[in-house]
């Protein structure tokens, strides 16, 4: 079912590190990856320190990622035009010509390694006791030149994994050129689609202010006249946007199929590898990669990614009308004038369940869940379609979360919202979300649907965080095991499995070795060694 | 079984900008010897100033008008402030919620234990001492003379909240009063915690008066339940009673809010409307304009607490109604 989903955000070894001090770093977030999915409502569980909030931020860039991408597929590339695409597609053949070199560099110091190799075997059956120390030193270089090249092959995947960003496998073609040329071309056309949205906005708030005029004196047949005009020429606006979209969208495909497969060089001992083809395929990004857009670029995407902070009071200046708290986010990030303005905020208010009234009224006179609403009004106020939730309603009294829990499901089905819903409160995720993910330690630990996630957990950790849930009911005398210990502190994080200190099921390798996060069932993912003979197999 | 703690008709007055509002209205009730009683509900109802009330360590514009507080037989509301700072602390001991407000950040743990085991049991500071690791074994602190030389920040939010516990049970108090404990800690801490207060419950022979907005934590650690609603109580059971056959619709309300962990269908059931402020002037009963059940007698009339079965007790027309007709 999920695959034939539209995915809308998708993250990939997503890491966060913090500097401390100096030579202390707090990793709050470890090789993270997910996908999540349009209109879906994806939870995130974990204890405080797990790393929930820092990934809901770094989602909305909020912080820059140390590494890993986050790519966003709510708008499309040509739409927005990011001066990184210009860049990365001039750097494709130098992705390429580094990574033939870094290569080359790594296989002239194997031949190094074996000419050494050989002279220490040579040692080895004639030499006498005075050459061990001439052993030892060869040894030596042996190790540092092997560790070298091992160095230089990662920084030559490295290079091609960067490019196959742009491209996908296309980076190991021969005709590079060609294919920089083509997409160079759809980067023009893309620049043009840019300029036209720019006059479209401009177009859009005047056809609006003109249609209210029209509406207000119906019988005023020059201004009605005018605001159809308006609007006929913004149909023919957008009609002109699509051609140019969709011609986009077929050079870049038509390049992608004419040159997929063919010629390609060996740069690498593994280009050749059809398997490794298809991992570079799979890195070929469609949507926006965040991380790498300018602040000015990032601007219009944030309005689609909003936050509601768990504090209502706190995100309300006590000093400024709920009305005009609202009204604010179109006075900023639209051209509308003070009518549209006002009436869009009067609509808005009614939508989160607010009379009209309290258009005037300011933050102190309204009850914690009124404020959650100013909140969650400001949040999707303009065409919203993406929201982190970060403990939205841990504030509250019972019988209000409720209700704010009732208003946040009626606005995802009115506007196809998509949540990413942070809590530590496993009831309130399991009967609200679709998808969780719990987290440990700034790693994740499993993510599957709610119902498979309570019903049969796999991770250990969520297990007990399931068991130590106090049930509003009574059930007699039943023992459950209750988890010992405290969650480390992330500064000094264990080695191996980061949960082992805690896990009653640990064994040596979890000490050790840190477990690979994979899809153990179909559409449920954990990180444990419990769970991975199929990996190995 | 002893009385510990008794209070009866409990009215309480705030005072906010010259007019005065009552926080509390003719609250009853009582906490045995080695038992634990749990009160409840949302905020602003009342619960922390009921605490505060027997601490006496309500804010300025607060008071206790009248109604009275038995500890142990003695009347607490008619001695004057020394006397009653003299069962502050040695009778009657309190855990907060936040323990990192509670605790003195600039001095150490050990510091903060034997002061306080010096002043109520009257022991020299090496006894002190002694008497202070012994308490943080038992709330399960390991390390205990390390632990004694640490500042409060050096310990994590559930080992600061056992050392308060400590703090407090190291004088043999004979109530304890617990102010929404476990709220600020994660689950699996939670959890710890509660653990813990279950078993001390049955070493320290004192009675704990515990104050929570969590359900789930009430059916982990009540014998005896409170709810109250904007400052009035609206039912008294045990806890087996409360959760298996609640009765005033605001209880019925408030469990059916409550996401539940186990079963794979539930339907998100808010209680309509908000709470009363403190300044609203409401007739009748105090729920009735969220209550789907109301008639222009709950408009009107306050009902009288009716007990039904053995400790049960109710607050509500409707439920009087339907026992009479049985």
């Amino acid at each position: 079912m999920s695959e034939e989903r539209k995915v809308l955000l998708e993250v990939r070894k997503l890491k966060k590190i913090f500097p401390i001090k100096r030579n202390v770093q707090l990793k709050a977030l470890n090789d993270v990856s997910f996908k999540i999915y349009e209109g879906e409502k994806f939870g995130v569980v974990g204890e405080s320190g797990c790393g929930k909030s820092t990934l809901g931020r770094v989602l909305l860039q909020l912080h820059k990622q140390t590494s890993g991408s986050t790519v966003y597929h709510g708008k499309s590339v040509e739409d927005v035009n990011p001066a990184y695409m210009n860049k990365e597609i001039k750097n494709l053949t130098i992705y390429q010509k580094k990574a033939r070199d870094f290569y080359q560099a790594s296989l002239k110091i194997d031949r190094e390694v074996d000419n050494l190799l050989l002279q220490r075997e040579s040692i080895d059956v004639l030499g006498s006791e005075n050459d061990t120390k001439r052993y030892d030193q060869l040894s030596r270089k042996i190790d540092k030149l092997q560790y070298d090249s091992k160095e230089l092959r990662k920084n030559a995947s490295r290079q091609l994994r960067e490019g196959s960003r742009t491209i996908g496998s296309l980076i190991l073609s021969s005709h590079l050129e060609e294919i920089q040329k083509q997409y160079a071309e759809a980067q023009k056309i893309s620049e043009k689609v840019h300029q036209l949205l720019k006059e479209r906005k401009a177009l859009d708030a005047k056809t609006q202010k003109k249609w209210i005029e029209s509406e207000k004196n119906i019988d005023d047949r020059v201004k009605l006249n005018e605001a159809e005009q308006l609007k006929q020429k913004l149909s023919r606006l957008d009609a002109k946007l699509d051609e140019y979209r969709v011609q986009v969208k077929t050079i870049k495909k038509q390049t992608y199929q004419n040159y997929k497969g063919k010629d390609y060089l060996p740069i690498t001992e593994q280009t050749l590898d059809p398997k490794y083809q298809q991992k570079l395929d799979a890195n070929y990004e469609t949507g926006l990669n965040l991380a790498k857009l300018s602040s000015s670029e990032i601007k219009p995407i944030r309005r689609e990614m909003q936050m509601i902070f768990q504090d209502p009071a706190a995100s309300l200046d006590p000093r400024q009308s709920i009305g005009s708290a609202i009204e604010e986010v179109f006075k900023i990030n639209t051209k509308y004038s003070k009518e549209v303005r006002q009436e869009k905020t009067i609509a808005l208010l009614e939508k989160v369940g607010l009379k009209a009234e309290y258009y005037d009224t300011y933050p102190h006179a309204l009850s914690g869940g009124q404020k959650q609403r100013v909140g969650i009004a400001r949040a999707i106020a303009l065409n919203t379609n993406f929201v982190v939730l970060d403990e939205a309603v841990s504030a509250l009294d019972v019988s209000v979360q409720a209700q704010i829990l009732q208003l946040l499901n009626k606005l995802s089905d009115e506007f196809k919202l998509t949540y990413f819903f942070i809590t530590h409160d496993l009831g309130v995720v399991k009967h609200f979300c679709d998808r969780i993910l719990v987290m440990y330690l700034g790693s994740a630990c499993e993510l599957a649907d709610s119902k498979t996630l309570f019903n049969e957990p796999l991770h250990p950790y969520t297990q007990s965080l399931l068991e130590a849930v106090p049930r509003p009911r009574i059930q007699g005398e039943i023992k459950r095991d209750t988890i010992q210990g405290e969650v480390p502190s992330p500064i000094n994080q264990p080695k191996g499995c980061p949960f082992h200190t805690r896990c009653k099921f640990a064994m040596d390798v979890c000490k050790t070795e840190k477990p690979v996060y994979h899809e153990a069932k179909p559409n449920h993912f954990v990180a444990c060694h419990l769970f991975e003979e199929n990996v190995k197999a | 079984m002893a009385k510990v703690l008794d209070i009866n008709q409990l009215v309480t007055h705030f005072t906010i900008a010259g007019k005065s509002y009552p926080v509390i209205r003719d609250l009853s009730f009582y906490v045995n010897q080695g038992e634990t009683v749990c009160i409840v509900g949302e905020s602003g109802c009342g619960k922390s100033v009921t605490t505060l009330a027997i601490m006496d360590l309500l804010p300025n514009n607060g008071e206790v008008v009248s109604g009275s507080i038995k500890l142990n037989e003695i009347e607490l509301t008619k001695l004057n402030k020394k006397e009653r700072n003299a069962f502050r602390g040695r009778d009657m001991g309190m855990i907060f919620q936040e323990p990192m407000t509670a605790l003195n950040p600039l001095l150490t743990i050990g510091y903060q234990l034997t002061e306080n085991i010096m002043l109520h049991r009257k022991v020299d500071k090496k006894n002190a001492t002694k008497i202070a690791i012994h308490y943080l074994n038992v709330v399960g602190i390991s390390n205990p003379t390390e632990r004694l030389k640490q500042y409060p920040f050096q310990l994590s939010g559930g080992l600061r909240q056992r050392v308060m516990i400590a703090m407090v049970i190291s004088v043999k108090p004979k109530l304890l009063i617990a102010d929404e404990p476990t709220t600020a800690l994660d689950v699996t801490i939670q959890k710890q915690v509660l653990n813990l207060m279950n078993k001390l419950k049955k070493d320290i022979d004192a009675g704990i008066l515990f104050i929570t907005h969590d359900l789930g934590v009430v059916a982990e650690i009540a014998d005896r339940v409170i709810v109250l609603y904007a400052g009035r109580k609206v039912e008294e059971a045990s806890v087996e009673d409360l959760f298996n056959n609640p009765k005033h619709p605001y209880t019925i309300g408030l469990m059916n809010a409550v996401p539940n962990v186990d079963s794979d269908h539930f339907e998100i059931k808010p209680i309509p409307g908000t709470f009363p402020l403190l300044t609203d002037d409401i007739k009748g009963c105090r729920f009735h304009p969220r209550c789907p059940y109301a008639t222009d007698r709950c408009r009107n009339e306050i009902p009288n607490e009716v007990e039904y079965d053995k400790h049960h007790r109710v607050a509500c027309f409707k439920v009087e109604e339907e026992f009479d007709h049985e």
